[in-house]
């Protein structure tokens, strides 16, 4: 599935946010147009896309937001939509009166919250959060970035029960961002983070919340129990760093935001997107050469080579660049001096 | 060449003057539509199409399910929002019309393009008006050479497969304005040469029996050689790469439409990628039984 970007700009400042480098790279005015964005619909569809997300920056800022999704689905994609929920009055009535017809198989908001108190929202932001939440609760299913380690979930589980949200929870943890020292959890903390979200297994199973984890997770943190646990949910449990193939408004590809600014291409290079995931798979070849995952034992691990699990996300692994010297790959380590990373 | 076709208010008393020919009537507003249709039908002539002239944006007009088998010519000033229009794009794609918006406003060359990308056919209205030559560009490129589906954009379309470097192509007959095609009515009956002609009173004959045969009538045998007094006047247009298309359509707005040259150039270039891409695909098939 492609992620198209529809604005760099966002109205929140989250500070685990592994996009504000790409985005205040950015000009302040960066919108999709209609023009490309037929483009990447055509390009999509002849593709046998069927599915699309929307992202940001904060995609609702896009003053057509509303027209590109329902364009969107009428071209025949399901759309997601990776939301802050901050959104003006005007542009939630909008939503409100164009959008909640639309089934919930088709439309989908990612909303990502963050925890009240170990991330607190103006007042006014948090209101906004909840106005959105009371309108399009049914059509939105509840993200979370693990940023610390002392993460809670409590709050979350409170806002599916009270606003009626999709009964899935999008977990995901803070990768590095390649150029940028940014806080993120490294390979040593994952077990911590598994054992954390362990520890809210009553309250998924007693509200029937699947846990849906997002890329990067490695299969060798994971206990038997609470593999066995994630195993008892509907759909698959992947432990992948799949490209996250990312549209920007200039229609510049890249793998995903972490990765951004590394070997990043246009859109128009590619007549397929089998062609762009191909490119993308050879970039990550070529890295995985060199280090096969975030940790040593991913060297000759057993699920690596059966592709059960990636070893961890590629922005970890080229992270682990870093503390490595010398560099092999001469291409890698030009793209990392670029973004100041070579030692 | 054979009678024109009538471009007429739907007006009973005017219709049943004339037999046998083929009409298209003009009304304002959809609803006028199916009615103007039948009293075609009824007078015993030949509907063509009811043109709906509206001065309401394209996601104001809506189009009753009577007008389902009606052919329609659907004008208007601008594209509006896709919002409002959304739930009647199911009506749009079933029912048998095209879809004019004029093309020197930027936000009606995005609607071109959507609607086109939905399935709906539509033409871009290339007026006097300024345009944005590369934006029209980029939208005739989509319209001609792009490999996904879309329904056909006029008049790149009409140009990309009746171009031939050898001959001039005239395609006002898309816009209605083309006496060799249209003549123009009012509700009196007097006739004019094309649609604006009729708005400024610019009338050639007080009826359709009055011009007897077209092809020698004066006025439209004028009108029909009217290109030739651009070489006669040395018109910079008659000696513009882009003449056989264009035939000096924006020579009244110069110099501002400067770009319009490099925009016809442009379109024979795509007009040719698009024939070569044809006959391709005819080489490339194996014999047929």
């Amino acid at each position: 599935m492609a992620n198209i970007l529809l604005t760099t700009q966002c109205n929140r400042s989250c500070p685990y946010c592994f996009a504000q480098r790409e985005m205040s790279g950015s000009p302040r005015d960066n919108l999709l147009s209609w023009e490309n964005l037929i483009y990447i619909a055509d390009f999509l569809k002849a593709s046998g896309e069927r599915q699309v997300s929307l992202l940001g920056g904060e995609p609702t800022l896009h003053p057509e937001c509303v027209d590109i999704i329902l364009y969107l689905l009428e071209r025949g994609f399901d759309v997601t939509v990776f939301t802050n929920g901050i959104l003006s009055a005007a542009r939630l009535e909008e939503f409100r009166r164009h959008l909640t017809d639309i089934p919930i198989e088709r439309l989908t908001f990612t909303c990502n919250l963050n925890d009240p108190v170990q991330t607190p929202a103006s007042h006014q932001e948090a209101r906004k959060i909840q106005r959105f939440l009371f309108v399009m609760g049914p059509w939105t299913m509840p993200g979370f970035n693990i940023y610390r380690l002392d993460f809670t979930l409590d709050f979350l589980f409170d806002l599916i029960n009270r606003f009626g949200m999709k009964r899935h929870l999008r977990l995901g943890v803070c990768h590095p961002v390649l150029g940028q020292r940014s806080g993120f959890i490294g390979p040593r903390d994952m077990g911590q983070v598994v054992e954390r979200l362990y520890s809210y297994r009553r309250q998924f199973d007693a509200l029937r919340v699947k846990p849906g984890l997002d890329c990067g997770f490695p299969l060798c943190q994971m206990p038997d129990e609470v593999l066995g646990w994630l195993h008892r949910f509907p759909g698959p449990v992947q432990f992948g760093c799949g490209p996250a193939v990312d549209i920007s408004p200039d229609m510049s590809v890249y793998y995903c935001f972490p990765l951004a600014r590394y070997k990043r291409k246009s859109l128009f290079e590619f007549d397929s997107l089998g062609q762009l995931e191909d490119h993308f798979q050879l970039l990550r070849h070529e890295i995985k050469a060199e280090l096969p995952g975030i940790y040593d034992e991913c060297d000759g691990c057993p699920h690596l080579e059966n592709r059960v699990c990636e070893g961890g996300g590629l922005c970890h692994v080229l992270n682990r660049f870093m503390d490595e010297a010398p560099i092999r790959i001469p291409e890698i380590e030009n793209e990392l001096a670029q973004n100041r990373l070579s030692s | 060449m054979s009678w024109p076709r009538i471009v007429c208010p739907p007006n009973r008393s005017l219709l049943r003057s004339f037999t046998e020919r083929t009409v298209a009537v003009r009304v304002a507003h959809p609803h006028q539509a199916a009615q103007a249709a039948a009293r075609v039908w009824e007078s015993g002539n030949h509907l063509f199409c009811v043109i709906i002239d509206s001065s309401f944006s394209l996601d104001k007009i809506e189009l009753g399910e009577d007008l389902k088998h009606v052919p329609l010519a659907v004008m208007a000033p601008s594209w509006g929002k896709f919002r409002h229009l959304a739930r009647r794009l199911e009506r749009l794609r079933d029912f048998n019309l095209r879809i004019y918006l004029p093309g020197d406003v930027l936000e009606n060359l995005a609607g071109l393009r959507i609607l086109s990308s939905l399935g709906i056919h539509t033409c871009a209205v290339l007026g006097n008006g300024r345009m944005d030559w590369d934006a029209l560009t980029d939208l005739m490129t989509y319209a001609v050479l792009e490999l996904a589906p879309h329904a056909s954009m006029e008049p790149f379309s009409f140009i990309a497969s009746r171009h031939d470097p050898f001959s001039y192509l005239e395609w006002g007959a898309l816009y209605f304005d083309d006496p060799k095609s249209f003549l123009h009515l009012d509700a009196k009956g007097r006739v004019a040469l094309s649609a604006a002609e009729l708005r400024n009173k610019q009338f050639i004959a007080s009826s359709l029996k009055e011009i007897g045969e077209p092809a020698e009538f004066p006025a439209i045998r004028d009108r029909l050689q009217s290109w030739r007094q651009f070489f006669v006047d040395n018109h910079p247009c008659a000696s513009c790469g882009g003449w056989k298309i264009c035939l000096g359509r924006f020579a009244v707005a110069l110099p501002e439409n400067q770009g319009c040259a490099g925009f016809f150039l442009e379109l024979m270039d795509v007009a040719r990628q698009y024939q070569a891409r044809k006959v391709q695909a005819e080489e490339l098939r194996i014999w047929q039984p």
